[in-house]
């Protein structure tokens, strides 16, 4: 019996992985997130760690705001320090928070929205009054007082911002798992005996997943944006470099002014291409989930 | 006497991306003055696509050949503006599945007084409101309820609802798309009173659609049977309904229990496979890997209608007076 | 319109603003452990002296009162001194308030208003180049940081071009006033909301074509038409008006996000407006204006909501009946 099943179940990701690369728009988002997580694993290969010590880049000799034809291959900052390591390095934050925050926010979302919505009654109605608190609240402003009041550090970041993403997915769940509840082969599983975890792990998950997992491409676009501007704002680390925090540098200390596009330019086309390419891929996915989409064309 | 409709050789054929699909393929008929057609048949038969065809609803990518004549003038060749004119005024369809079929955030009585406004058929607005309540009071909607939105009316009252506004500006013709289909017994047979009331009252003709075989005894003189886009038997419709000549037609009769017979309802014989794709439609004749009557010569030709019995005629080769 | 429904989203728009309060109480507490060290850090005060502040704010009674302290002080907008100007924190938020006004009412209207034609315009065209272009260039702008599109946005307008100034709300050292005042506060708000509209349409374009595409299934689209109505009348009379309905829902939600999104763009122009107090008040880091600014935007954002939520109720009268 679980032979056949698991069988079944690998056959139906094949298939969506089939799909999925048959479509245009999750071709293009897959090539672009490959090229930029190949390039945040492969840092140190083709990026330097003096991206954060000006002693160092003095010592090099580096010029202040050098353009890419005197230092390739993109130039120098106000610090004398190489914007293509920044750039690189950077990537990793973006990438390593954009996706940490999501996954948080997954799993929270997820597990309210399946115990608020399988549980039902009065768990229910007071999760969904939370969820809808955290909902209306504009989310910036309360990462923004989140953050300041507990501190600039990675973790407290991707904490900030899973804390306050949860809620439209934790929606978004429970209608799932609502429309499953009222379909006949969860009450059969009952009837038969089964435990609410076993319903829930054999039944429910499995048809929830696909929602799941496209709402995650879909959840990191916002994560990796919310972290950008927390950083422009000043409230991350300043000791990583994240592309937010490059363009707060740049333009703290007067880079359009200058003209030194070689600075501020980079680090938001890196932020858009990323960005693009989890929305493509989330797209692409929820169209292959959810089939009533695809009409939507 | 010269008749308010004449369908002639009437084709509909939608573009799809793999090909041309024949939804309608060659159907002609004859509606006198006050008399009324039933068409039945099972879905994707084409009979919808025809009534909407009789109007030119049908959307775009569709190519519609043949004459439509209402009185001398044919709507497939008409001039924009005097199609316009002439619907909902010459004839009006009321269509299935009422509550799509209402504007959802207009109250009743403003989706009845649109037309009668549009095509001017009352003098001024308040005379529009009065003739749209009495209409509703005709088929026993309260005028309290006229300024009702659609969600808060009953199935049933809703399309009582599309009755009415069908009516608005007393068409010559009334095309009636599967009206009762979605309605139990009790708010059917109301349903079909207020119909047939209003068809004696007005000397109003109808083209009844259904795919419920007894249902249209009731309210129709003749009888058409359609299936894979074509008549496969016609003729009076008590003659049709107790002597059918072609096997679809017997099998249709016998799938559904006529109202009010409580053996039929014991012993429906449902009608064994689907039916044909358009698209890729069987040789010969449509119906014959579903016919518990088949021989070998019908996968030959597709037959023409031939006359089975007094005023009857079937698409059959087997079937003979 | 239903008292009941309008009472019921009244009532609960309060009660989310009771938990804000109750949240930003205790979020400013857990950090907060000493306010009045806080304030007067750096300065030489003797410890009587800490003591009596402690006192007269209230700072030695139990939790549960200096909560009540706190309601009654922020009903009378008493929300404390701000770190860094040791001014009131309520005199410096009202002074930015116009300003902000201005550049998020404009951009929310200006992203509502081109959003939504631009998706009404893809659905028309659906298929076309004229749908994929916009499609493709509302995700794009959708896809950048709202700042860095400002910064794109202020070398291009600002400083390679020169025909817009770089930052503030009117020239420095200006003695302009009346109209021409206004005229140069529209040329200096000119970029700032152009970044907020462009950065935050995408949404409105991707709903309002969305739901133009589901509503033209509808059924009582085909009715209009049958009744004779012209395609452009069907589709202002019965089509946007149902289409439309989740654009003003989403109107709600995006308020947030253009409220949202002014503290970065109001920052990269130097815009006097609550957005900018909030990023300096982050260098600080000056707590009791982030705390007064947190209140006033989620106070601002529950307005809006309950606004948009009477209005919806105004639209649809599946709602509110």
């Amino acid at each position: 019996m679980t032979v056949v099943v698991g069988d079944r179940k690998r056959q139906r990701w094949v298939e969506v992985a089939r799909e999925f690369w048959q479509a245009r728009s999750g071709r293009i988002g897959v090539i672009i997130l490959a090229f930029f997580v190949i390039l945040a694993i492969a840092a140190p290969l083709v990026a330097g760690t003096d991206y954060i010590n000006p002693v160092k880049a003095r010592a090099a000799g580096l010029p202040q705001w050098g353009t890419p034809a005197e230092v390739g291959p993109l130039g120098t900052d106000h610090f004398r320090r190489s914007v293509w390591d920044q750039f690189v390095y950077g990537s990793r934050i973006s990438l390593l928070v954009g996706l940490a925050a999501s996954f948080l926010t997954i799993l929270i979302g997820s597990a309210v929205g399946i115990v608020s919505g399988f549980v039902g009654g009065k768990l229910d109605s007071a999760l969904m009054r939370i969820t809808e608190w955290f909902l209306v609240i504009p989310f910036l402003p309360l990462a923004i007082v989140l953050a300041a009041v507990l501190g600039r550090s990675l973790l407290n970041m991707i904490f900030v911002i899973g804390i306050t993403s949860w809620p439209s997915t934790a929606r978004l769940v429970r209608s799932q798992v609502l429309t499953l509840k009222q379909r006949t082969f969860v009450d059969r599983s009952r009837s038969l005996g089964g435990s609410g975890l076993h319903v829930v792990r054999q039944h429910i998950l499995p048809n929830v997943s696909g929602l799941i997992l496209a709402n995650t491409t879909l959840a990191v676009p916002i994560s990796i944006l919310t972290e950008t501007t927390l950083s422009f704002l000043g409230l991350g680390n300043p000791q990583t470099a994240s592309w937010g925090k490059t363009l707060e540098e740049a333009f703290v200390n007067g880079a359009i002014a200058r003209n030194a596009w070689w600075y501020y330019l980079p680090a938001g086309v890196g932020i858009v291409l990323v960005v693009l390419a989890f929305t493509l891929i989330g797209q692409t996915l929820e169209q292959i989930v959810d089939p009533r989409l695809k009409d939507r064309r | 006497m010269t008749a308010l409709l004449s369908v002639r050789d009437l084709t509909v054929t939608y573009r799809t991306s793999q090909g041309e699909v024949p939804a309608v393929r060659g159907v002609s008929f004859e509606l006198e003055p006050g008399g009324s057609l039933g068409l039945a048949g099972e879905s994707g038969c084409g009979k919808s696509t025809m009534a909407n065809a009789i109007l030119r609803l049908l959307p775009a990518g569709t190519t519609t050949t043949g004459e439509v004549l209402l009185g001398e003038e044919d709507v497939l060749t008409m001039k924009p503006g005097r199609l316009r004119a002439v619907r909902w005024t010459g004839a009006a369809i009321v269509f299935q599945g009422a509550l799509h079929a209402l504007n959802p955030v207009q109250r009743v009585i403003d989706q009845i007084t649109e037309p009668i406004i549009l095509h001017k058929t009352e003098p001024d607005e308040k005379a529009a409101e009065k003739r749209a309540v009495d209409l509703l009071g005709q088929v026993g909607i309260p005028a309290n309820r006229a300024e009702d939105y659609p969600h808060q009316l009953s199935g049933g009252q809703r399309q009582r609802v599309l009755i009415a506004m069908a009516l608005a500006c007393d068409p010559d013709l009334l095309i009636a798309d599967e009206p009762t289909t979605a309605l139990d017994l009790m708010v059917q047979a109301q349903v079909l009173a207020v119909l047939e009331k209003l068809r004696a009252e007005r000397q109003l003709s109808m083209i009844f659609i259904t795919h419920d075989l007894s249902v249209l005894t009731y309210v129709c003189d003749r009888l058409a049977v359609m299936y894979a886009g074509r008549i496969v038997e016609r003729g009076p419709s008590d003659q049709v309904f107790e002597r059918p000549t072609h096997p679809y037609t017997r099998a249709l009769a016998a799938a559904f229990p006529t109202i009010g017979d409580r053996e039929s309802r014991m012993n429906p014989s449902g009608l064994k496979g689907d039916p044909p794709d358009p698209a890729a439609l069987p040789a010969g004749c449509p119906f014959h890997p579903r016919c518990p009557d088949a021989i070998d010569r019908c996968r030959d030709a597709e037959p023409p209608l031939l006359p089975s019995g007094p005023a009857q005629e079937a698409a059959c080769i087997l079937a003979r007076p | 319109m239903n008292a009941r429904f309008a009472i019921g989203k009244v009532a609960g728009a309060l009660v989310t603003l009771g938990f804000v309060l109750v949240f930003n109480f205790f979020l400013f507490r857990v950090v907060q452990t000493d306010p009045v060290a806080t304030l007067f850090r750096g300065r030489n005060i003797p410890q009587e002296r800490l003591d009596q502040l402690r006192a007269e704010f209230g700072l030695d009674k139990p939790l549960g009162g200096q909560f009540v302290d706190y309601l009654q002080q922020t009903a009378q907008l008493n929300l404390g001194l701000s770190y860094q100007s040791r001014q009131p924190v309520w005199n410096e938020i009202k002074s930015k308030i116009p300003a902000t006004v201005a550049l998020v009412g404009t951009s929310a209207v200006l992203s509502a208003v081109i959003g939504t034609a631009l998706g009404v315009a893809a659905a028309w065209r659906r298929g076309t180049k004229t749908d994929y272009s916009i499609t493709t260039s509302t995700m794009l702008f959708y896809s950048m940081p709202d700042f860095w599109l400002g910064m794109l946005l202020l070398v291009g307008g600002a400083i390679i071009t020169g025909i817009f100034p770089v930052g503030g709300i009117i020239d420095a050292g200006s003695s302009r006033a009346g109209i021409g005042r206004l005229l140069d506060q529209a040329h200096h708000i000119a970029l700032p909301a152009l970044t907020l509209t462009l950065a935050y349409l995408g949404e409105y374009a991707i709903v309002a074509r969305s739901s133009l595409l589901e509503t033209m299934k509808e059924d009582y689209l085909v009715v209009a038409r049958a009744k004779g109505l012209r395609d452009i009348k069907v589709r202002n009379r019965h089509a946007l008006p149902n289409a439309l309905l989740p654009v003003v829902t989403l109107s709600a939600i995006n308020f947030g996000f253009v409220l949202s999104g002014a503290i970065a763009v109001e920052t990269v122009f130097s815009w006097p407006g609550l957005g900018k107090a909030t990023s300096d008040a982050i260098r600080g880091p000056d707590l009791p204006m982030l705390q007064g600014l947190f209140l006033l935007f989620s106070a601002a954002v529950i307005l809006f909501n309950l606004i948009a939520d009477l209005v919806y109720g105004r639209l649809d009268p599946r709602v509110r009946t």
